[in-house]
């Protein structure tokens, strides 16, 4: 177990970097894959509880580090307004709920049902985007939501959760190297 | 549950608590060390994403030429394309002299930098440039340099430095806030960018204006000067229109800037503001 667990830490730290190489497609509504947290959903389904927490803190502490601005304040005399932005560290929290729900099914998982985890990572994506969006709509204190922005989280949900399949291999490949059983274990 | 899962939760709850109670320097300091060691990587990842376009494009002007091949234009269509390159050459060589004037007549000592990365986060509007701490800027510096497009007109303020990368927060992103004053006019406020939704032009709010303000559509918005961050009398927008509120004015500005067609951008290097 310990090997596999540092394994998939490798893998998550490593889609930081991969991340960096994954453009946004421009006439898909600037739908992206999102590696991080589409590693991360998979990751949650092989493994215990208590490694998934770790998993959503690394995930979410790393992905706060790329997309909250901790902006320079001028003088309050002018900006007497500070702007307002999630608190970083937010993301660890959604990350978890996430690996929760994919926990949820993890015994279909582990009865070799792989591909319902693969729908559900779709479905949990769109419902972090989504949530994700929301909060920060909340935060600053307006509210811009159309069907335009509705195909950009539905088409980056879709589109990560196509890779599911190759991350899951990818897994399974690296649990026969570790010697760690995901599936079929009671 | 099992006593290892009571543990692992103990743990993440401690290090949730951590993380929520970290001050903004010490938050700073982390991403500053996260894009630090990241930033080698982002200028190969930049040119990943130039290939991605350009394959896009590709793709979208195969099935064009298809069809003209079909109607056996051929060899109109081989002159077309040499003449589009060449068109293309030719804007770029215009923006390259623009912004080669620009340096020369912007009253700022100035950093020419090229826009490697556009849009590399989800949500946040920011962009990255080929110009880091290599330099001269500063990994922390006390106030934020102000980047500027070839056109004059304010793009935003550099966010984070790595080695030969930098991030920049546009001024359309909702955190950013710049002191703004109405030219020929005392009215002065805070321009704030707007959400705004996949596909639909970048817009500003120039907020806290006084319910009695004169405002004229196209009326220009300047920085002001104030507040340390920005130097006075860059062009930020024109404004569009104007609303009054219960307590204070507020106008909608289009930005000066194209930020779609943003290729190259000057960072300012003297101190900004008053």
């Amino acid at each position: 177990m310990l090997p596999y667990s540092i394994s998939l830490t490798g893998l998550l730290l490593l889609s930081c970097l991969i991340q960096l190489f994954i453009p946004p497609i421009s006439s898909w509504y600037d739908a992206r894959i999102l590696l991080l947290p589409l590693i991360l959903l998979c990751g949650s389904v092989t493994v215990s509880t208590g490694i998934m927490l770790f998993l959503a803190f690394l995930g979410g502490f790393l992905w706060d580090a790329q997309q909250i601005f901790i902006i320079i304040e001028g003088d309050p005399l002018v900006y007497h307004s500070s702007p307002d932005s999630l608190k970083f560290g937010y993301s660890i929290i959604l990350y978890t709920l996430m690996g929760f729900l994919m926990q949820g099914i993890r015994p279909l998982f582990r009865e070799g049902n792989w591909y319902v985890s693969a729908a559900l990572t779709g479905v949990a994506l769109f419902l972090y985007l989504f949530v994700d969006y929301l909060l920060r709509q909340f935060v600053v204190g307006g509210f811009a939501f159309d069907d335009e922005m509705l195909r950009q989280i539905v088409t980056t949900s879709l589109l990560t959760m196509f890779f599911s399949p190759v991350i899951f291999w990818t897994l399974f490949r690296i649990a026969d190297l570790c010697g760690h059983t995901i599936q079929y274990e009671r | 549950m099992k006593p290892l899962n009571f543990f692992a939760f103990l743990l993440f709850v401690v290090g949730l608590v951590w993380v929520f109670t970290l001050s903004e320097k010490s938050v700073r300091k982390i991403q500053q060390l996260y894009y630090s060691s990241i930033s080698p990587l982002i200028s190969k990842g930049g040119q990943t994403e130039a290939f991605a376009n350009e394959f896009l494009e590709e793709v979208e002007n195969s099935e064009d030429l298809e069809k003209r091949l079909e109607m056996a234009i051929s060899e109109r269509d081989r002159f077309n394309l040499i003449a589009a390159r060449v068109r293309e050459l030719e804007a770029e060589n215009n923006e390259l002299r623009s912004a080669l004037d620009f340096k020369k007549r912007t009253r700022f000592d100035v950093v020419a930098a090229r826009v490697v990365r556009k849009q590399p986060q989800m949500w946040g509007k920011t962009i990255e440039i080929d110009r880091g701490t290599d330099d001269g800027f500063e990994a922390e510096p006390k106030a934020p340099l102000c980047v500027l497009a070839p056109n004059g007109g304010l793009v935003g303020r550099l966010q984070l430095s790595g080695q030969e990368v930098s991030s920049i927060l546009l001024i359309t992103d909702e955190v950013s806030q710049v002191s703004a004053r109405i030219e020929g006019t005392n009215e002065v406020g805070l321009v704030v960018g707007r959400q705004t939704t996949y596909g639909e032009s970048p817009r500003l709010r120039l907020r806290y204006l006084s319910k009695t303000a004169i405002l004229r559509k196209g009326m220009t918005v300047y920085t002001d000067g104030r507040g340390r961050l920005f130097p006075a009398k860059i062009p930020i927008g024109t404004i569009e229109d104007f609303e009054i509120g219960p307590v204070y004015g507020e106008a909608e500005i289009s930005p000066a800037v194209d930020f779609t067609k943003l290729n190259h951008v000057f960072v300012i290097t003297d101190s900004p503001g008053d």
